[in-house]
């Protein structure tokens, strides 16, 4: 009994393995998916930066006028969204 | 059946001590002088490499399990079940590997892995003697 139990969930496992790829939580993070989501983002090469709301650490504001004229870099740090 | 059982603990076992042994040098590997100190052929630090090595030192005390149950199978048929265990628990953290983003670089690796280990943890589980041979033994 306890080995068909065993069974049964090493084989939802193994179905789970299976069907990964084509679920929406499976396409996370490939670099085909994430190009097909950003087709039309290329447009924005060469162009000013679209505003955005930046905040310090501490929570205060950082207009992002003061940022104009300066260097800039800018990391996206990807976290899993419990 | 039980050649069939003995071959898969046999060829899992040799796995296992060959892989452990490798984990367990490349400690001394990466402290040794001279040593680029990147831990290859894993990019691991020196607390990386300290538990690279205990994972090594682990998969050799598995494997001498494995060899043992190869050539008495009857004697102690739980090693199946525990082995199968270990895989299933391999291949679980493998599936949320193949999730996360953070592991991209490996690809379909993990989820390859993940199948494998549990038609490996099936076949033990499906191919161990009867727990009435190990009393009779």
């Amino acid at each position: 009994m306890l080995r068909w139990v065993a069974t049964a969930f090493i084989g939802a496992l193994l179905v789970l393995t299976l069907v990964l790829p084509g679920t929406s939580l499976g396409r996370r993070g490939t670099e085909s998916a994430t190009r097909m989501e950003t087709a039309g983002e290329s447009s924005f090469v060469g162009r000013p930066f679209p505003p955005l709301a930046l905040r310090t650490p501490e929570g205060e504001a950082i207009p992002w006028e003061t940022l104009q004229g300066h260097r800039v870099l800018i990391t996206l740090e990807r976290s899993v969204d419990w | 059946m039980v050649r069939a059982y003995r071959i898969l603990c046999g060829v899992l076992g040799v796995a296992f001590v060959v892989f452990g042994l490798g984990a367990f040098v490349s400690f001394f590997g990466f402290h040794a002088p001279g040593s680029a100190g990147l831990g290859e052929p894993l990019p691991v630090g020196p607390n990386g490499v300290y538990f690279v090595a205990f994972t090594g030192s682990c998969l050799v005390g598995w494997g001498g399990c494995l060899l043992g149950a190869a050539r008495r199978p009857e004697a102690a048929p739980w090693i199946a079940t525990a082995t199968a265990t270990g895989l299933v628990l391999n291949a679980v953290y493998r599936i949320f590997v193949w999730i996360l983003g953070d592991y991209h670089a490996l690809g379909n690796l993990p989820r390859v892995e993940a199948g494998l280990f549990l038609l490996l943890a099936l076949a033990l589980l499906w191919l161990r003697p009867p727990a009435s041979a190990a009393k009779a033994s």
